[in-house]
């Protein structure tokens, strides 16, 4: 029988514990340098000033930074590699997800949109338990967002170039022609399929109950309650967002087009604020939500109107009682107060 | 001056500043977590408040509860049991005032500092580098004092809990020195990916052989004395713990399991983990088999029924361990509140549960008087466990969700209204263990203040107390139970 007399605990317990630490600690330390991967690049001393923000600020509580094979569902493009880290000191890779993972994260927003994010985050995503960070300031942001868009390295720097490429145009619309100029610039983008494309399914009051939540819980932030581009988020961004209801001076054959919503939603606008949700809303909620918007801000929907094919199954008799706008480059027709009562 | 001396080195001073700074943790670092839980409900309750901000407060909440309340408290209880079972005193009393006055002073500058932004950011290793070496220096000074209270022992066996009370001293000094990359500041870290297996490493081994082997120890103190009976086998008590410094070294890697690590470390944690049932029933049939026929008598001991319970925690946790390291499971309870739930029930269901038994266990017989109050003991046991299970409950089941919905395409965004509904009763969850920590302050300032004097010195309660758990071979293996006095 072994007896534990002080020498076998004294000196028989460290040995033990430095046998297993010399196999999972420094055999790891001599032999896991990597280097870089093929899309690794050095971090400016901005990011790197963002980074140590991240750090001491405890982003990596609730942000992963590295992609699982697993992850394929949300529509990965690249699984995380040992190089990616690269000489990060510390490159904290996190434990948890109460926030998305951020390894991929650069480009996929513009700065401003950051801007707004991190000052609150509820002014662009109302459902968001992010802390707000305005408290670190203008500048601390501005690091922030640099650190956050280099995110995916050299991917990343690709994604943040197609951003600025296509936001110098939106901008430069904006400033030419204001409200009118971003419409027009936008409807100059949609390719030609989309454009005489109706929605495709009926406006009833349960599809519109649905456009409705979905409205608030992502599109409130920056284009506002009465859809005018005034949400919270929009005094931080440039082009600002879209006022829907300038549309009304912006007919595209002669009506609000149900495939440019789909479009617009469905791809985002790449160089703006407006994030693509495709990954967020199912084909479903996208139409439900173009019909919201052209209801609510714009009283008036080209649902199930021709051409529509052969109804979905699920589809019930319903004919579209709305009356398109009349006359091009002023308001529509006033709405009858009962339309609108149908699904509030 | 002469009676500034006479205090620190009164026996059992510093076991007891001990304990009761760990009862104070346990009310701050529960705060702390109160506030974490707000934040995650209503996110803008503090906004511009930046301490209250979730990045810098749920680090003061976890290395407040894990450094403070559970190793401040189960270090106390050591300082008085492992004396108490060599049938000696504490070779130095200021020593382990120094201790105490350089580990507290660590536990209370962390969460300042992390509430100005000024944090390491590695979980578990947040302390600024000069609190690293201040931490290390109480650590060193604490194993000095127990090398030199073993060496000059009256008792010639070295009692069960005085092998892991000794030994997570002496795993817990290298580990953290290594885990915090110590010779590596400010950053407290190594450049590139390989930081990360030895950041879990630590993660990992501060419950593992830190937290465990305080808690396993303070069980195998409590439980031979509530009901009695001598451990009932000594052999199962060498094989618990040796492989648990074997086997738990190993696993840190299943925290990175799906991480860009080399698979033979993925491996070597994956077989290591499962390995962890060992130690654990060497563990829990050692001691509840102490405990046979008289678990009646456990329960119905306030202090006794929160260190049972412990070991019971200390099962569920030890059951859902080792299968979460299995990737197919880990799949889905990876990255969410699974494993929130899961970490509370080892820091606080088995860790803490020990932590609080063993300090109203002890805490009489180290400052001489009857505990004020066993009824509330029993109100704090009540508070504790109704807060913990809701709490694991709703978290484990908001964890199915977020990693099944993640598996099926679904964004975390889309998941968040989900979840809410359960952040909200794990903030009303902990509400209930909160209130068991401020009653846990009242009843120990109660019992220090107007506790029943039990009449013994100090002195002869520490002989009185260890010479209980002496069986008839000294380790109190092999020998016949004893019966009923």
């Amino acid at each position: 029988m072994i007896k534990m007399t002080p020498a076998v605990l004294l000196i028989g317990a460290p040995l033990v514990f430095w046998a297993a630490t010399v196999i999972v600690v420094i055999i790891p330390i001599a032999t896991m340098d990597v280097g870089p991967s093929k899309i690794w690049r050095p971090w400016t001393p901005e990011e790197r000033a963002g980074h140590k923000l991240y750090v001491e600020n405890g982003c990596s509580y609730c942000h992963s930074r590295y992609i699982r094979v697993n992850d394929w569902g949300l529509g990965a493009e690249r699984i995380a590699e040992p190089g990616d880290y690269s000489q990060e000191v510390p490159a904290i890779l996190g434990t948890e997800r109460t926030g998305p993972d951020l390894s991929q994260e650069g480009g996929e927003h513009t700065d401003g949109w950051h801007t707004a994010h991190f000052t609150n985050p509820r002014y662009t995503r109302p459902l968001s338990l992010m802390p707000a960070w305005a408290f670190l300031g203008r500048r601390n942001i501005e690091r922030l967002t640099a650190y956050v868009q280099a995110q995916g390295g050299t991917m990343a720097d690709e994604r943040v170039a197609r951003q600025q490429l296509w936001n110098i145009q939106a901008a430069a619309a904006h400033r030419r022609g204001g409200e009118d100029g971003s419409i027009e610039w936008l409807h100059a983008n949609i390719p030609a399929v989309w454009r005489p494309m109706p929605n495709p399914y009926p406006a009833t009051p349960p599809a519109l109950g649905r456009g409705q939540k979905i409205y608030q819980d992502f599109c409130l932030g920056c284009h506002g309650p009465m859809g005018d581009g005034t949400g919270p988020a929009a005094q931080y961004l440039d082009p600002p967002p879209l006022n829907f209801t300038t549309l009304r001076r912006h007919l595209v054959e002669g009506r609000y087009i149900g495939g440019i919503f789909y479009y617009q939603i469905m791809n985002g606008v790449t160089g703006t604020a407006m994030p693509y949700f495709k990954r967020e809303l199912a084909s479903e909620k996208i139409w439900d939500v173009s019909n919201y918007v052209a209801l609510r801000f714009l009283g008036y929907t080209d649902a199930d109107t021709e051409p529509f094919g052969i109804d979905a199954a699920y589809e019930p008799v319903w004919a579209n009682p709305y009356k398109p706008p009349v006359v091009p480059g002023k308001p529509g027709p006033e709405e009858t107060p009962g339309k609108e009562r149908q699904w509030e | 001056m002469r009676k500034l001396a006479a205090f620190f080195t009164r026996p059992n001073g510093s076991a007891l500043a001990f304990m009761i700074a760990g009862a104070i943790w346990f009310v701050f670092g529960t705060s702390f977590g109160l506030i974490s839980a707000i934040d995650l409900v209503a996110p803008d309750t503090f906004q511009n408040f930046a301490p209250a901000t979730f990045g810098r407060i749920r680090p003061g909440h976890v290395n407040t509860v894990i450094y403070g309340f559970g190793f401040m408290t189960l270090t106390g209880c050591g300082l008085y049991y492992v004396p108490a079972t060599l049938r000696t005193r504490l070779w130095s009393e200021p020593l382990g005032w120094i201790s105490f006055v350089l580990l507290t002073g660590v536990v209370a500058a962390g969460p300042v500092c992390f509430a100005s932004g000024v944090s390491q950011g590695r979980e578990y290793t947040e302390y600024p580098w000069v609190l690293d070496i201040i931490l290390l220096a109480a650590v060193f000074i604490t194993i000095v004092n127990l090398v030199m209270t073993i060496l000059k022992r009256c008792e010639k066996e070295l009692f069960v809990s005085v092998w892991y009370f000794t030994g997570a001293f002496m795993w817990f000094f290298f580990l953290y020195a290594i885990g915090n990359v110590i010779w590596s500041p400010p950053a407290g870290a190594l450049p590139g990916i390989v930081d990360s297996p030895i950041l879990w490493y630590y993660g990992h081994n501060l419950v593992g052989l830190l937290l465990t082997p305080l808690a396993v120890g303070a069980a195998y103190f409590v439980i031979p004395r509530v009901v009695n009976a001598p451990i009932y086998s000594y052999a199962l008590s060498i094989v618990g713990f040796w492989t648990l410094v074997i086997l738990y070294t190993h696993i840190g890697g299943h925290h990175i399991l799906q991480a860009p690590i080399p698979n033979w470390l993925k491996t070597i944690s994956m077989i290591h983990s499962v390995g962890m049932t060992l130690p654990v029933f060497a563990v829990l049939v050692n001691v509840w088999m102490t405990a046979r026929g008289r678990i009646g008598r456990l329960v119905a001991d306030p202090a006794g029924r929160l260190v049972f319970a412990g070991t019971v925690w200390y099962l569920i946790t030890c059951v859902q361990g080792p299968l979460q390291s299995l990737p197919v499971i880990q799949r889905v309870t990876h990255f969410n509140n699974w494993t929130i739930g899961h970490s509370h029930i080892a820091v606080l269901g088995f860790a803490g549960f020990i932590a609080l038994g063993t300090l109203w266990h002890v805490l009489p017989l180290a400052c001489g008087r009857r505990l004020w109050s066993g009824k509330l003991v029993n109100v704090q046991f009540a508070l504790v466990l109704f807060g913990l299970t809701g709490f694991f409950v709703v978290l484990t089941i908001a964890g199915l969700i977020q990693g099944e919905s993640w598996n099926n395409g679904f964004t975390i965004y889309r998941i968040i209204p989900e979840i809410i509904p359960y952040m909200v009763i794990r903030l009303a969850s902990g509400l209930f263990i909160y209130a068991g920590a401020w009653l846990g302050l009242y009843i120990l300032f109660r019992t220090l203040f107007n506790g029943e004097p039990l009449g013994a010195s100090p002195e002869a309660l520490v002989m009185a107390s260890g010479a209980t758990l002496a069986g008839p071979d000294g380790a109190g293996g092999g020998g016949e139970r004893r019966s009923d006095p």
